[in-house]
């Protein structure tokens, strides 16, 4: 099942379902980076609240996507990790280095919104 | 009556202990009891029906002549019982089963004895008793087979040795639960998550940590995290005595865990040593963000969410609580 990726304003908001397979996971990282573009975004939000475990393949989907989006000139934060998947991506020694994220979604979009400003002010 | 009761205890006993079937052979291989001393000891099977009464009164009148053993028979009753028991217990010795089943019975007085809080020194000392009792008796009835006495009473003692070995494991096996029961009620009350702000939250840790607790704790504290929606969480260890690597460490994933649900987490109260001792063994905290007291630690959660804290000036006075009315 592919990811829908929403607009929100200056922002993509992307939920991903539980039954996310490792195809939809990459096809979603082509689609955000090219839409970044297309709209024109500042930032995109990748909503995991569903989701109950994160293997290294996901974690590294998740985090090249990032990177990418940011040499698009936009930054992605990730928002909903539960604290079991927090606690055993640790474990396993997953990190999302470089990637912001976040509580929840309203969080995350304060987060977006703070990026914005910050950069804004920094004449970019 | 209390029945059901004992065979639940004594069954998860013997898995705790892990008396399979393969265990007790191994047992039995080890104290060398083999198929010849389950004989001798049912040929003494029919002289210890004939005796038993006679030896169990010996052993009350032994036990209630001391006081440390006396107080366990103040009533008269419970006396009348455990002579009942006693009494099955000693003929069972020479049945010739020395199956499971007779494992599980071993075990079952065992926890009998640990609830009253039966010294192990006064189970050891009376079955020594009882050793010398049976032995004056086997000897008076071989007197015309002077060579059989010293085989029967080795096979004897390995049976006698496989009983108290099994007691005094279950000794053993319920003082450990006290302990793990104590420990846990201790890990839980050590580790409050306290909400000190909108979105900040304290964690005093107090006492040592293992990797067991450091791991419940991490998994209490992203539960808070998301329970209280914080974003800045100190971590004050000024109560932690020892920091070595493996508790550094800890703290590491404490802090990359907090941070994929979006919070960040300030670890205060480093005293002097603990800092000296993590540069010399070469912990890099490089990743986390320290301060040195709990103060300083506040202060700079109070920064990262945006409050000040102002003095009023003049300072308002403290009314004592008498003179407030």
């Amino acid at each position: 099942m592919r990811v829908p990726i929403l607009r929100q304003g200056p922002y993509l908001i992307a939920s991903i379902q539980a039954a996310v397979t490792d195809e939809d996971l990459l096809h979603l990282g082509q689609e955000v980076v090219e839409r970044v573009g297309q709209y024109r975004s500042r930032g995109v939000i990748l909503d995991v609240t569903v989701l109950d475990v994160m293997d290294s393949f996901a974690a590294r989907t998740l985090r090249d996507l990032a990177r990418a989006v940011r040499l698009r000139g936009a930054e992605t934060v990730i928002v909903g990790i539960q604290p079991e998947v927090a606690f055993s991506m640790v474990r396993l020694g997953l990190s999302l280095e470089g990637v912001g994220t976040a509580l929840d979604l309203e969080d995350g979009l304060a987060l977006l919104d703070q990026h914005v400003r910050r950069r804004g002010k920094g004449g970019r | 009556m209390g029945e059901p009761r004992h065979s639940s205890t004594t069954l998860a006993l013997m898995q705790e202990l892990a008396l399979t079937e393969e265990e007790i052979a191994r047992r039995k291989a080890f104290l060398e009891f083999h198929d010849e001393d389950v004989q001798r000891l049912q040929e003494l099977g029919g002289l210890a029906q004939q005796y038993a009464d006679e030896v169990i009164e010996d052993f009350y009148r032994h036990l209630l002549a001391f006081d440390e053993s006396r107080r366990f028979f103040t009533d008269p009753a419970v006396l009348a019982r455990v002579k009942a028991a006693q009494r099955d217990y000693f003929l069972r010795l020479t049945r010739g089963v020395y199956d499971g089943a007779y494992v599980e019975d071993r075990l079952r007085i065992g926890v009998a004895h640990e609830r009253i809080n039966l010294p192990v020194a006064l189970y050891v000392g009376a079955y020594g008793f009882y050793l010398r009792a049976v032995l004056r008796r086997v000897q008076e009835a071989y007197q015309h087979r002077p060579a059989e006495v010293l085989p029967l009473f080795v096979s004897l003692l390995k049976v006698v040795f496989l009983d108290m070995g099994l007691a005094i494991e279950t000794y053993l096996a319920q003082r450990e639960r006290t302990i793990r029961l104590q420990q846990e009620a201790i890990r839980e009350l050590s580790t409050p998550v306290l909400p000190l702000r909108e979105r900040l939250l304290l964690l005093p840790l107090i006492g040592a940590i293992d990797a067991q607790r450091a791991q419940q704790l991490t998994a209490q504290l992203l539960h808070s995290i998301r329970a209280y929606r914080a974003k800045v969480v100190v971590m004050d260890i000024t109560g932690v005595p020892a920091v070595d690597s493996a508790v550094a460490n800890h703290f590491i994933q404490t802090v990359q865990a907090a941070r994929l649900m979006g919070a960040t987490v300030i670890v205060s109260g480093l005293s002097p040593e603990v800092a000296h001792t993590l540069v010399r063994i070469g912990v890099d905290l490089g990743m986390v963000h320290t301060v040195g007291t709990l103060q300083d630690g506040i202060e700079a959660a109070e920064r990262l969410l945006g409050y000040t804290v102002q003095k009023l000036e003049p300072p308002m006075l403290v009314p004592h609580p008498e003179e407030g009315q």
